[in-house]
């Protein structure tokens, strides 16, 4: 049977160090918070709706996204290494606590199957784990991908990944001389083995007791590190996972602007996000646990296409303000104000982040003081929202009237206490020539399937460009205007063309006291094809989809517009889709700016004409106008339709 | 130095020509109404002045109270105070004679900026005759304005070039866009506090009007033509379409 601190004189002073490097640790970790401290607002505490969250915590994400890390698996290699790592440490962690265990309480935890199968086989095997995870690591380390270095690197990865793989090392190396000097545990395979390569005859009594001394050092000096590394990543991940809202999308929420109505008052809040100290300490926390890993960056449509954003770098800038103490300084002169206006708040970033780190928000939160504080945005941005403030649309310079989308159409007029839903038409159907073509047909759709449906006489914005584009202010605005018409019509339920009108609806008007019913045309159009209410002419031609950002990944809506092409023709996938679609390049009040070198929709479109598919769908009047742009690249074939158009123009008529 | 800006509220001056009615001669009540787009400029000139060498920057104008929730977007851009005569005559001698009674009342004006023309009647005369009954000098096409040693310096815009000149008495200016007076947009604090700042209403006067009547306003509808060109030879395709465009007297 072992027994702890065989051949060791005072190895109880170990554990008596332990507790001064606990004190380190510690004191680490409370640095850590009391920048995060800093932040605005408090983590809101309280019971959460369904109990999936107590006080700040979200209970299901702390087993999946955080103890877990699912998310970390979606690089298959990368997630493995972390798991191995993580489990081995976890496992020889516990190993070594039920080791003092056994000297403090006399557990007997080197009795019989237990000190078989688990004190022995099983550290082994963690520590074999640990160390191929550790391999991999340091290979990519070594050679890294361009997400790890692009726009920069995080440092500190060496040491810590030596440090490490040394504590596994002596261990392994402290077991082999044990077996040497004591005799074979039959089922400590690596110790048994590397035993068979040490000299019978050499001092190795003193070996081990020097091998002892030093494992136990850097162990402990490895804890006390922590804190000041980037392995403090370990105890923060798990934290900000478990803390972030697991609802998709950077949630904006809504601005009070109640709080900005005395001018005098000495405490005037920021609107939006000037200064470090001004972000939440949810943010802070985000900043403080990035391990600057380059997923975001990967994914990002404006990195990709070479444009000043990268996700990746705002959020190590505010790293390095956070880390720097900067809590006054103005981190848009570091980040610059065309990163801040490139970003299209696709949120592609935030999804394929393994630690739910929400960069979007950081990013408006930016942006919205820009805008709203000093006045600055891009030309066309601005153009868009003088529009949006003036006439309650942002398509300035149209050809369009409010009401030519409707020519040769006899549309009903919402009627309080007759009409069923309201076809909530939005800026772009109403105002783009093309767009308007998706209002036409769904018009005709609703017909055909009989559904009790009017429009309001006077068309409408939500304002959500205003929110994409950073001013909370006309937003809250027109979002009251729009709220009070709905009241005085009694309007409980609407269709909406456009995803961001559906956001809007969902989740900023209700924080303004407007809820409603809503739903997305390309989920009606499939509902009403599953109840038998639209007859389609099915064919062979083949259908690519385009997921809206705002549609996929921001409210999970995936299967009903595939379902309505299925019911047509063949549906073929394109690489990037449902939630890790990439974005058509016009949101986040993009559509409205310059564009120069590498377009984004250029990009997209090239992706969905690779299928070879006959059509390109989508389910967005912005990303049928942006697909539509870009297409005309590589060919002059019209091949990009909405869903409701190429769902009317296959309707089986009588 | 007090400079005071002459700002209009006019019907939605970007309609598409399709969808442009009149009612009563004048563009359909259903328009949105904001603020003309040269006059926009014209403000934005006042404040650069203001910021510059400190003045003081009165925003006039001659309208309807209704206009008042309009006009606060000058006082918003940086516009110090808010003076509308209440009004509603088309006519440029009653529109003058009013604005002029205006700034009798507001006193000490030492420079008067108006956008060069409005967005709905396009005349670009109200200015000049209103300098007439000020006796201010007037100087039309103006992009930048400078002050140095009582002197004011402008830059006269033409369509083929630009002309300096100096004067050293109170003038009435008009303003024409330039890429340095785009107009700014308003900041969110400015928008609010710009809804509480008193508004001066005056009671506007009666005048005489221009000795001319308005007979007739018509707006011509345009009317898109598309023809197709063959395409075979783009030599040839050039030719004809030079010889439609002749033929169609565009050159």
């Amino acid at each position: 049977m072992r027994v702890p601190y065989w051949n060791v004189d005072y190895g109880f002073l170990i554990d008596v160090l332990a507790v001064p490097v606990f004190a380190i640790f510690f004191s680490g970790l409370y640095s850590h918070y009391r920048k995060i401290r800093k932040g605005k607002e408090q983590l809101k505490l309280g019971w959460g709706k369904a109990n999936v969250k107590k006080g700040p915590v979200f209970l299901k994400e702390v087993f999946t996204k955080s103890i877990l890390g699912t998310r970390i698996y979606r690089k298959f290699y990368t997630g493995l290494a972390h798991g191995l790592v993580f489990s081995g440490m976890a496992i020889l962690t516990l190993g070594t606590i039920l080791v003092f265990a056994n000297v403090t309480i006399k557990l007997p935890v080197f009795r019989g199957a237990f000190n078989h199968w688990f004190m022995s086989f099983g550290l082994d095997l963690a520590g074999i784990s640990a160390l191929a995870g550790l391999l991999f690591f340091f290979l990519r380390r070594l050679f890294p991908p361009d997400r790890l270095v692009t726009p920069k690197e995080r440092t500190g990865f060496f040491p810590m990944i030596g440090l490490l793989a040394l504590i596994i090392i002596t261990g392994f190396l402290l077991e082999s001389l044990r077996i040497r000097a004591s005799g074979p545990e039959p089922a400590s395979f690596v110790g048994n083995f590397v035993a068979g390569f040490i000299p019978a005859n050499g001092p190795i009594l003193s070996y081990h007791r020097y091998v002892w001394w030093f494992h136990g050092f850097i162990a402990l000096g490895f804890i006390a590190y922590i804190p000041f590394s980037p392995m403090v990543h370990m105890v923060l991940a798990p934290v900000n996972t478990a803390l972030a809202d697991p609802r998709p999308g950077p949630k904006m929420g809504v601005i009070d602007f109640s709080s900005f109505d005395d001018e005098e008052g000495e405490d005037m809040p920021p609107m939006g996000v000037a200064k470090l100290g001004d972000f939440s300490r949810k943010r802070l926390l985000d900043f403080d646990t990035c391990l600057w890993c380059g997923r975001c960056h990967e994914v990002c449509p404006a990195a990709q296409t070479q444009r000043p954003l990268s996700p990746k770098m705002v959020v190590a800038t505010l790293a390095e303000f956070l880390a720097a103490n900067r809590f006054t300084d103005e981190p848009v002169d570091v980040i610059g104000i065309d990163a801040i206006f490139n970003c299209t708040t696709c949120a592609a970033c935030m999804e394929a982040c393994p630690i739910s780190i929400n960069q979007p928000k950081a990013i408006m939160q930016i942006r919205q003081n820009l805008v709203m504080e000093r006045s600055e945005l891009p030309e066309l941005m601005s153009k868009a929202y003088n529009s949006l403030e003036q006439r309650r649309h942002p398509f300035f310079g149209t050809g369009a009237g409010p009401k030519d989308w409707q020519k040769g159409l006899d549309i009903p007029i919402f009627a309080p206490g007759k009409t069923e839903y309201l076809l909530w038409v939005g800026c772009a159907a109403t105002y783009d020539e093309r767009a308007q073509k998706i209002a036409r047909a769904m018009v005709k759709i609703l017909s055909a399937a009989t559904v009790s449906f009017g429009i309001l006489a006077k068309p409408r914005c939500t304002g959500d460009p205003a929110k994409q584009m950073g001013n909370e202010f006309l937003f809250t605005e027109i979002a009251r205007e729009n709220i009070e018409e709905f009241d005085s019509l009694g309007i409980k339920k609407l269709i909406t063309l456009c995803p961001h009108c559906f956001n809007s609806f969902t989740r900023h008007y209700p924080e303004l006291g407007g809820h409603y019913e809503v739903i997305p045309h390309s989920v009606l159009i499939s509902d009403l094809i599953a109840a038998n209410r639209l007859a389609l002419n099915k064919s062979s031609e083949s259908f690519c989809f385009h997921d809206p950002c705002y549609l996929a990944r921001r409210n999970h809506i995936e299967q009903p517009p595939r379902r309505a092409l299925e019911a047509m023709g063949t549906l073929i996938e394109m690489p990037r889709t449902k939630r890790e679609s990439f974005c058509c390049g016009g949101g986040g009040g993009n559509y409205w700016s310059e564009s120069s070198g590498i377009r984004i929709n250029q990009v997209r479109a090239r992706e969905a004409l690779d299928t070879s598919s006959s059509l390109i769908a989508t389910a967005c009047p912005f990303c049928l106008l942006m697909l539509t742009d870009g297409v005309k690249k590589f060919t002059e074939d019209k091949k990009v339709f909405d869903i409701a158009e190429l769902v009317e123009a296959r309707l089986k008529l009588g | 130095m007090h400079i005071a800006v002459l700002a209009k509220v006019v019907p939605d001056y970007e309609v598409p020509a399709r969808d442009f009615e009149l009612a009563g001669n004048r563009a359909h009540s259903r328009y949105t109404r904001m603020i003309g787009l040269y006059d926009e400029n014209a403000v934005e000139t006042g404040i650069q002045l203001k910021e510059k060498y400190g003045a003081k920057l009165s925003i006039v104008s001659y309208g309807h109270g209704d206009d008042v929730p309009i006009l606060r977007k000058a006082i918003a851009m940086g516009g110090d105070t808010l003076h509308l005569v209440l009004g509603d005559s088309d006519d440029p001698y009653v529109i003058a004679a009013n604005l002029e009674m205006a700034l009798e009342q507001i006193k000490d004006v030492d420079l008067v900026l108006a956008g060069q023309q409005s967005a709905d009647q396009d005349r670009g005369i109200v200015h000049g005759i209103l300098s007439e009954m000020l006796g201010y000098t007037f100087l039309a096409q103006i992009s930048r304005i400078e002050f140095d040693q009582d002197r004011w310096t402008v830059h006269q815009n033409h369509e083929n070039g630009s002309r300096v000149l100096q004067f050293s008495r109170k003038a009435v200016l008009s303003i024409t866009s330039s890429h340095e007076n785009v107009p700014r947009i308003p900041v969110v604090r400015a928008i609010m506090a710009a809804k509480k700042k008193p508004v001066e209403k005056l009671q506007g006067i009666d005048a005489a009007p221009m000795k001319a009547e308005e007979i007739k306003v018509e707006i011509p509808k345009l009317e898109s033509i598309c023809e197709f060109l063959p395409l075979d030879d783009l030599q040839q395709t050039a030719k004809i379409l030079l010889a439609r465009l002749r033929e169609e007297r565009y050159l």
